[in-house]
C-alpha cells in the first residue's frame, strides 16, 4: 500500500466527515500532511487510524471515541478550542491556525 | 475489443452493478457522472465488490475494507481485521493479514450514447 494514496484517500474520507459538522482541514498544509502520515502509520499498526496526538488505553471503548475525525465526541471541547486537539481540522472560519491553542477540558469545563 | 455491458442510465451517480464480458467479471462503477470498470473480485480474499461500498472514488471491500481507487485499481487500505474474543479467531485474523492485497484491474470504459462499452 502506498503511503501518499492512503494520505489522499483519507483526506477524501475526512472532508466528507467533517464539513458537514463546520471543519475543514488546517490551512497549514505541512501540519496536515505530517499528522495524515501518523494517522497512516496508526493504522497499519492498528488497523484503526487513531487520533496521532492522543494516547491509546487498554480500554476500546475509550479508544473509539479518539478515531479520526473524533469531533463529534469532544464537540464542546473543540468547539471552545476551534480546532481539533491535533490542530488537523480547525473551524470553517479560521485563517491563521497559529493563534489558535491547546486548552485542557479541565480548564474549558470550569 | 469493445463490449456492450450495459445503458448509462442502468446506474446512478454513486452506484454499482455486475455485469460480465467475455467470460470475466466487471463491476461498472459511476463516480460523479462519470462510469469506471473494475475487476469484481477484491485484490485480498476475492469477495465481490459491489457488495462493499463506494464513497467517492474509493471502493471498500465488505468483507475485510480492504480500499481501493477505482480510477485506477490501487489498494487504498489493507483488509482491517477486528480482533476477536477467542484465540482461534485471533489467529484466524492474523492469518488473513498475512494474504497480501493486490491491486485490481480497471478496464477502459467507453460511452456511445447512452450504450457503456468496456475495452476487454
Amino acid at each position: 500500500m502506498n503511503i501518499e494514496s492512503r494520505k489522499k484517500a483519507l483526506k477524501f474520507l475526512y472532508q466528507r466527515v467533517v464539513d458537514p459538522l463546520g471543519y475543514k482541514f488546517s490551512p497549514d498544509e505541512d501540519l496536515v500532511d505530517f499528522l495524515l502520515e501518523q494517522e497512516v502509520k496508526l493504522e497499519q499498526k492498528h488497523g484503526i487510524p487513531f487520533c496521532p496526538c492522543q494516547g491509546l488505553s487498554k480500554d476500546r471503548e475509550e479508544n473509539m471515541r479518539i478515531v479520526c475525525p473524533c469531533i463529534p465526541f469532544h464537540r464542546e471541547h473543540f468547539d471552545a478550542m476551534k480546532r481539533c486537539w491535533c490542530g488537523l481540522f480547525v473551524h470553517k472560519d479560521v485563517t491563521n491556525p497559529d493563534e489558535l491553542k491547546q486548552i485542557s477540558v479541565h480548564e474549558i469545563k470550569k | 475489443m469493445l463490449i456492450e455491458v450495459g445503458k448509462k442510465n442502468e446506474l446512478l451517480p454513486g452506484g454499482m452493478k455486475v455485469v460480465e464480458a467475455s467470460g470475466k467479471e466487471i463491476v461498472l462503477c459511476n463516480y460523479e457522472g462519470k462510469i469506471f470498470a473494475i475487476d469484481r473480485r477484491c485484490g485480498h480474499m476475492n469477495a465481490p465488490l459491489e457488495k462493499g461500498t463506494l464513497e467517492g472514488y474509493i471502493v471498500t471491500c465488505p468483507m475485510h475494507n480492504a480500499q481501493f481507487d477505482l480510477t485506477t485499481g490501487e489498494v487504498l487500505s489493507d483488509p482491517i481485521l477486528r480482533p476477536r474474543p477467542s484465540d482461534f479467531m485471533r489467529w484466524f485474523g492474523m492469518l488473513m493479514a498475512n494474504i497480501k492485497t493486490h491491486n485490481i484491474k480497471t478496464y477502459p470504459v467507453k460511452i456511445d450514447g447512452e450504450t457503456i462499452k468496456v475495452e476487454i
